[in-house]
């Protein structure tokens, strides 16, 4: 194998490829990045046995081949070489060498035929989804993924569609103290897929691709794998083989008590009261509601108090509640709007919110006992 | 230089004690309580199974065949709780500073006499007095000036005995005494000082501390102080709890995946029963193995919100037993362990959960 590339092409791919590979891997081959050359340039991939992600890039073939190397010291090396250098890749004798002006590199390299592989066969599932919504899908929805390795059903997003007049896709993330969904017309395609929980390493990966991507993402789907298409990448991930709860039982229908407050003044109030909790002690912010005011308040038992008074439009009785401020702030920072609804019960009650009924996304937060 | 007034007070064969109160039939009769299965563990041996050289921790088989007649009697732990919390009522009317070892076992610091009885050998008689009364069993007393002596002596004229070590005794009692008896010298440690010629509290303190450091390591300066009559450990009453938990061994050695899952849920019953009542709270969850070959492995997980259920005891336990699959040998013995521990104290701030 022979073949010539941009310095910034390979950097690029490398940087897409290489976060999937895990810093520490009990098989040696999971450290290396598999690239392959042929007519149409280099393939390059790498993959933790649940994830694979594959980049296509151009290069200049002088002779076809593959080959792995270590994908976080390539990396390092594409990293450091000059700017518009042109890199050469060359294996001979079980050693790939990478050639950049003066700069010259010796690597040991293991067996293609080693690298696992996910087949991205038997996808039956397949449409298309703008980046944008991919974007909104996996931003509104992955803050509340659940890192409780026992509950590893919750460990991910569940997708799925619902028929009836207005056919929607349907995302939904929950730890067990917040719960967040967003939903989109089901696309083209969509109909009848089956229930999915795609994993959080695999929603923080291809959040890195859209990064960079625009225009469409193909997805094909089973019940066990997921492909995303964008650009020059394809990334393919096993899907958590678990049964996600069912949720709609803890969004609540009959909230009495409406709140609805700015969104900027609330969660900066908020973010200023928690200057002071300074320790993983002290979570809580007390919300006072009273008549189209709440009243902001922190109490840390090593810093002190602080409270913000926040102008509001409620009319029902008085009462404090408690939440998590980290939590709520996490959700006002995805409700994208200048106003939010908050619909509460009581201080022990699952509190929704959302801006405005017919808005595609809610939130459902527990509250804290303060 | 006044010294402390430590009282060690331990119940005599206690559980089997309790059965034979309240069965009479049990009574003169050579009681365990445990389970007579082939994996069986005695718990408790009553004195009349101990003069056949039953003993607790003993495997039931072992107890069968010393003692053909041994009766068998299934725990009732329950009972035995109840029965401690009526003792510890008796301790709280002396003092405050009551460190309980286990349900028969408590050391008590009488330094203060409140209730002005004068000597902590009257305060001892007063209180077996009253657990006799109030219980229908024995308990035996060791006075001394630190928790070390104290509890040596309890042991001194069991059952149903006092015995008081005064500071200038200390030094003596403690030279005479075979080192087995030491607190933390097992049969390993016990053979390892007889190979080097120490068989008494006399021999042990008579070595050079920097000897015994290079043969016992950290454990040589407890050792030392110990065998000159020194132990300045305060009776704690507010001792926190490490760890709680429980274990299971099996009729059988299993190995399938069925087997052991279905072998954990009695582990996870156990084990719950004890974290619910010791309304501990604990993110760190320990999975204990003992395979066949008796090699011990154990495997734990730290979740970032408590375990607060027995769904999240089984569901840690399940994901600690499937990391070990498929086991190189048959399993003997399963464990739970909570450790990590705070005690959920009411009114803190804690996250509530969505019922999902």
């Amino acid at each position: 194998m022979k073949a010539t590339v941009e310095r910034a092409t390979l950097l690029r791919c490398l940087g897409h490829v290489q976060s999937v590979v895990e810093r520490r891997n009990t098989i040696p081959i999971l450290s290396n990045v598999l690239i392959e050359a042929d007519g149409d340039g280099l393939r390059l991939m790498a993959t933790d046995l649940d994830l694979q992600v594959v980049e296509t890039i151009a290069a200049t073939v002088a002779s076809p081949g593959a080959t792995t190397v270590s994908a976080h010291t390539l990396f390092d090396i594409a990293r450091k070489l000059p700017e518009g250098a042109q890199v050469e890749l060359a294996v001979a004798n079980e050693k790939m060498t990478v050639v950049a002006g003066r700069a010259r590199f010796s690597l040991a390299t293991l067996k293609r035929d080693d690298f696992p592989v996910i087949a991205e066969t038997d996808l039956p599932t397949a449409f298309t989804l703008p980046a944008a919504t991919l974007r909104q899908l996996i931003d509104g929805t992955r803050f509340a993924i659940s890192t409780e390795e026992t509950r590893y059903y919750l460990n991910g997003i569940f997708l799925h569609v619902v028929d009836g007049t207005e056919p929607k896709l349907r995302a939904v993330a929950t730890d067990g103290h917040r719960l967040a969904r967003i939903e989109f017309d089901r696309p083209e395609g969509a109909g009848g897929m089956p229930d999915i929980i795609v994993p959080r390493k695999c929603v923080a990966e291809i959040r890195k691709l859209l990064d960079e991507a625009d225009g469409d993402v193909a997805v094909s789907l089973s019940a066990s794998k997921i492909r995303f298409k964008l650009g020059t990448a394809t990334l393919t991930s096993k899907l958590i083989d678990g049964t996600f709860p069912d949720y709609s039982r803890v969004i609540p229908t009959a909230n009495d008590k409406l709140l609805k407050i700015d969104v900027k003044s609330l969660s900066e109030g908020v973010d200023r009261v928690a200057a002071i909790a300074t320790t993983e002690k002290t979570r809580a912010v007390k919300i006072a509601l009273g008549r189209d005011k709440v009243t902001l308040s922190v109490t840390s038992p090593e810093n002190g108090t602080a409270a913000e008074e926040v102008p509001a439009d409620y009319t029902s009785p008085e009462f404090e509640v408690g939440f998590n401020y980290r939590y709520l702030l996490d959700i006002l920072a995805q409700v994208g709007s200048d106003q939010v609804d908050i619909h509460l019960a009581d201080a022990a009650a699952p509190t929704l919110i959302r801006t405005g009924d017919a808005s595609n996304a809610l939130y459902v937060l527990m509250p804290m006992r303060v | 230089m006044t010294h402390r007034r430590i009282i060690h007070v331990d119940m005599d064969a206690f559980y089997a004690s309790v059965e034979q109160r309240d069965d009479p039939g049990l009574r003169g009769r050579p009681v365990a309580v445990g389970s007579a299965q082939a994996r069986g563990v005695v718990a408790a041996a009553s004195y009349e199974a101990r003069a056949f050289g039953v003993r607790s921790a003993m495997a039931s088989v072992t107890a069968l065949r010393r003692c053909p007649a041994l009766v068998f009697v299934p725990p009732r732990f329950d009972v035995y709780r109840a029965v401690s919390l009526q003792i510890r009522a008796i301790f709280a009317d002396y003092t405050d500073l009551i460190e309980p070892l286990s349900l028969d076992e408590a050391y008590l610091d009488v330094t203060e006499d409140r209730r002005g009885i004068g000597s902590a050998t009257a305060i001892a008689t007063e209180i077996r007095a009253r657990i006799r009364e109030t219980t229908g069993l024995t308990a035996s007393a060791g006075v001394s000036y630190n928790k070390f002596i104290a509890k040596l002596a309890s042991d001194q004229n069991k059952p149903d005995g006092l015995c008081v070590i005064k500071p200038a005794q200390g030094p003596a009692f403690v030279a005479a005494l075979p080192v087995k008896r030491f607190h933390g010298v097992g049969p390993v440690t016990a053979a390892k000082m007889a190979r080097l010629g120490i068989l008494t509290g006399a021999d042990l303190r008579d070595r050079d501390l920097d000897q015994l450091t290079r043969q016992f390591g950290s454990s040589a300066g407890y050792f030392h102080r110990a065998a000159h009559g020194h132990d300045d450990r305060p009776v704690r009453s507010d001792r926190p709890l490490k760890s709680v938990g429980a274990e299971r061994t099996f009729d059988r050695d299993l190995a399938s995946e069925p087997d052991l899952l279905a072998a954990l849920d009695p582990v996870v019953d156990a084990a719950w029963r004890r974290i619910e009542r010791s309304s501990a709270t604990g993110r760190t969850l320990t999975l204990k193995v003992k395979f066949a070959d008796f090699r011990i492995i154990s495997r734990s997980m730290t979740r970032t919100t408590p375990i607060a259920s027995r769904d999240d005891v089984a569901s840690a336990g399940a994901m600690l037993l499937r990391a070990l699959l498929p086991v190189p040998m048959g399993v003997r013995l399963l464990g739970l362990t909570l450790s990590g521990l705070g005690t959920a104290t009411p009114g803190e701030p804690a996250d509530l959960a969505l019922d999902i």
